[in-house]
């Protein structure tokens, strides 16, 4: 059992959730509500990462941010920020390829919301903010539970891209499915053993907490949509 | 305060819009027309929720202006004072019904002054004791009470409660928007709805919009009714007058007059060569006007000549049942009634009230020789049928069975004409 490689993943996993809740909500809220035309390009782009294999993003990602590339040499001297190889490179690259999990659950809840409760709202004179703060974001709650276990399950299983750009660097980029591939390569297969169960708990457990949730949710709003004579 | 909502919104795109109108403080006016004839996106206009960029024309209530494209006004729906009652009530899901209430209520009134308020009007729809229950915890009919206390507090004076000599809150100008709100409850609770609207119209001092597609229900609650179609105001007036006498044959078709039917006008002046209309020479003129004449088959009918149409037009006409009379045979002739005989082809017993479909075979019944007369050459009566509520106790008592005929009397009052668009 690699713990430093757990503590890296762990870390990874909880700040990709948090940096990106409020990223996530603010595009989910514009693209559930907007008709703007460029709207189709935007939801493409965030559902991109899903769809390339982690290696392109990695490659890319290499390509732009490497010491020898001109944003990688900027990057170095201005700000002393290496994101190749480093911890900090990992994080982005994390928030980067996590955009779809996070949006769409968070989009979904807002889809939820019907437009009239909303209208309502600014008809009985809250402000957008207000609507926001009293009405939507109440109702939209379990998108955002859901969003935020989503990316941190995705970020514990996350292999291709943390490969490519982090290096498997022990105590510094090495996550726990990279220590996992590792320990294989070493036919260390008990070590391997307990730290895929543990990721096989982690994501079990957010996927049943997000589907129980969702279901839950989903139920107690059909029976308060329908008026009962 | 008076406020009284004055409105004329022009639009081509997205929806077409040309409603122009307006409703005093106190009054109810009804839209009335079809599904997509632009009720509820006029209603959207007036409380801010649509707000195309080329909407042309005003909406002003009181001296407040909420829209003005001439002078570049368009304010928020949260600046404008209305409170709507949505079709499906768009009730706050997750809050209880008083918090459903309260969250609209003045920001600078205390929290103990906002629950007060909501409580008071809770009770006052008669939902005392249901103030921590959820919106689906509720029936269909105190959903729909809900909706309206939520719109009553959004335009209620804020003095009421607060101090009484705080001129910053003295009453906005505000209006009542009900768009659609009894289509979700069935048909008794309705009833009582309708009752309690009435009696809500009663005490409020603002102008109500109602959005209805249902003529009674029009006819029931508004003072006054805004027939819509395609977007476009086609006529305003009180529901009886638009009924009895709708300006053209579209109005006609919205408002659901059965009885409406083509024909020929001929003016007061032509009607000499028809023996059969005597003109009232002896009448002052100020009194009833002359009396045209309306070809409707090969039946001539005496019919109002208003000075509007010209002789010799294709005109559409209505009937105003509530003025037609059944005998079993025809009385002495008067001058303003035309006396036909119908078969009875259908009838339909609901009751008190019977539904009967006549054939006009004739005019003038069984003395034929004055009256509205049949042209001799022709012969034929129209094919149209008369669509007529009939007590079924007069049925009984007159002996009319159904395949047998009856004298219809029309006084001429109880003929619209109009153009034919």
């Amino acid at each position: 059992m690699d713990w430093q490689a757990a503590r890296i993943s762990f870390l990874l996993a909880a700040l990709s959730a948090a940096l990106l809740l409020p990223v996530g909500l603010a595009l989910a809220r514009w693209l559930a509500t907007t008709d703007n035309r460029f709207r189709a390009l935007v939801e493409a782009l965030l559902i991109l990462p899903l769809l390339l294999p982690p290696t392109v993003v990695g490659f890319y990602m290499l390509s732009l941010f490497g010491q020898n590339t001109p944003v990688g040499a900027w990057l170095a001297q201005s700000l002393g920020l290496q994101l190749v190889f480093s911890f900090e490179g990992l994080l982005l690259a994390s928030l980067l390829i996590n955009v779809p999990f996070m949006v769409q659950p968070i989009q979904r809840a807002f889809a939820g919301v019907a437009p009239s409760v909303r209208e309502a709202a600014w008809v009985s004179g809250m402000s957008t903010w207000r609507t926001f703060t009293t009405i939507e974001l109440p109702l939209i709650w379990p998108g955002l539970v859901g969003g935020m276990v989503l990316t941190a399950a995705h970020t514990l299983g996350e292999f291709g891209v943390v490969l490519m750009l982090g290096g498997a660097i022990p105590g510094q980029t090495q996550t726990l499915s990279i220590a996992i591939y590792d320990r294989v390569q070493a036919f260390d297969d008990a070590a391997a053993h307990s730290m895929a169960a543990i990721l096989v708990v982690c994501s079990l457990g957010a996927l049943v907490a997000v589907l129980g949730l969702q279901h839950r949710f989903t139920s107690a709003k059909s029976s308060s949509s329908a008026p009962t004579p | 305060m008076s406020a009284t909502l004055s409105l004329s919104l022009h639009c081509d795109a997205p929806i077409a819009l040309a409603a122009e109108f307006d409703c005093a403080s106190g009054e109810l006016v009804a839209l009335v027309g079809p599904s997509g004839s632009g009720k509820t996106t006029l209603l959207r206009a007036i409380a801010g929720l649509h707000r195309p960029a080329r909407m042309q024309g005003f909406i002003r209530v009181g001296n407040a202006v909420w829209f003005d494209s001439e002078l570049h006004i368009s304010i928020s729906p949260q600046e404008r004072c209305a409170g709507l009652v949505f079709q499906n009530y768009a009730l706050f899901p997750h809050l209880s019904a008083i918090e459903n209430i309260a969250v609209c209520a003045y920001s600078t009134w205390s929290k103990s002054e906002k629950q007060a308020k909501s409580r008071a009007l809770l009770a006052r729809l008669g939902l005392h004791g249901l103030e921590q229950r959820l919106p689906h915890q509720l029936s269909g009919g105190q959903q729909q009470r809900l909706a309206l206390a939520r719109a009553l507090m959004r335009v209620m004076p804020p003095g009421d409660l607060a101090r009484p000599t705080d001129s910053t809150t003295t009453a906005r100008p505000a209006l009542l928007l009900l768009d659609e709100p009894f289509s979700a409850v069935d048909a008794p609770l309705r009833q009582m709805l309708y009752h309690e609207l009435a009696q809500l119209h009663a005490s409020l001092a603002l102008p109500i919009l109602l959005v209805t597609h249902d003529l009674a229900e029009a006819r029931r609650l508004a003072d006054r009714v805004v027939i819509l179609d395609a977007g476009r105001s086609l006529q305003s007036g009180p529901p009886e007058r638009v009924i009895r006498s709708p300006r053209n044959a579209r109005v006609a078709q919205l408002v659901g007059i059965h009885n409406h039917f083509a024909g020929q006008f001929f003016t007061a002046e032509n009607n000499a060569a028809d023996p059969g209309v005597r003109q009232p020479t002896a009448s002052p003129p100020s009194a009833t006007p002359p009396l045209g004449s309306l070809r409707w088959g090969s039946l001539r009918l005496r019919v109002l000549d208003k000075g509007k149409i010209a002789n010799d037009t294709a005109v559409t006409w209505v009937l105003a049942g509530d003025l037609l009379e059944v005998r079993a045979t025809s009385q002495v002739e008067a001058q303003e009634f035309n006396q036909v005989e119908c078969r009875l082809s259908e009838m339909l017993p609901l009751g008190e009230i019977c539904v009967c479909k006549l054939v006009a075979l004739r005019s003038g019944c069984q003395l034929g020789s004055v009256g509205a007369h049949s042209d001799e050459a022709g012969g034929w009566a129209p094919d149209d049928t008369l669509t007529l509520n009939v007590s079924t106790a007069l049925l009984r008592q007159l002996q009319i069975v159904q395949g047998g005929t009856l004298c219809l009397c029309i006084p001429s009052a109880a003929v619209h004409i109009m153009p034919l668009r």
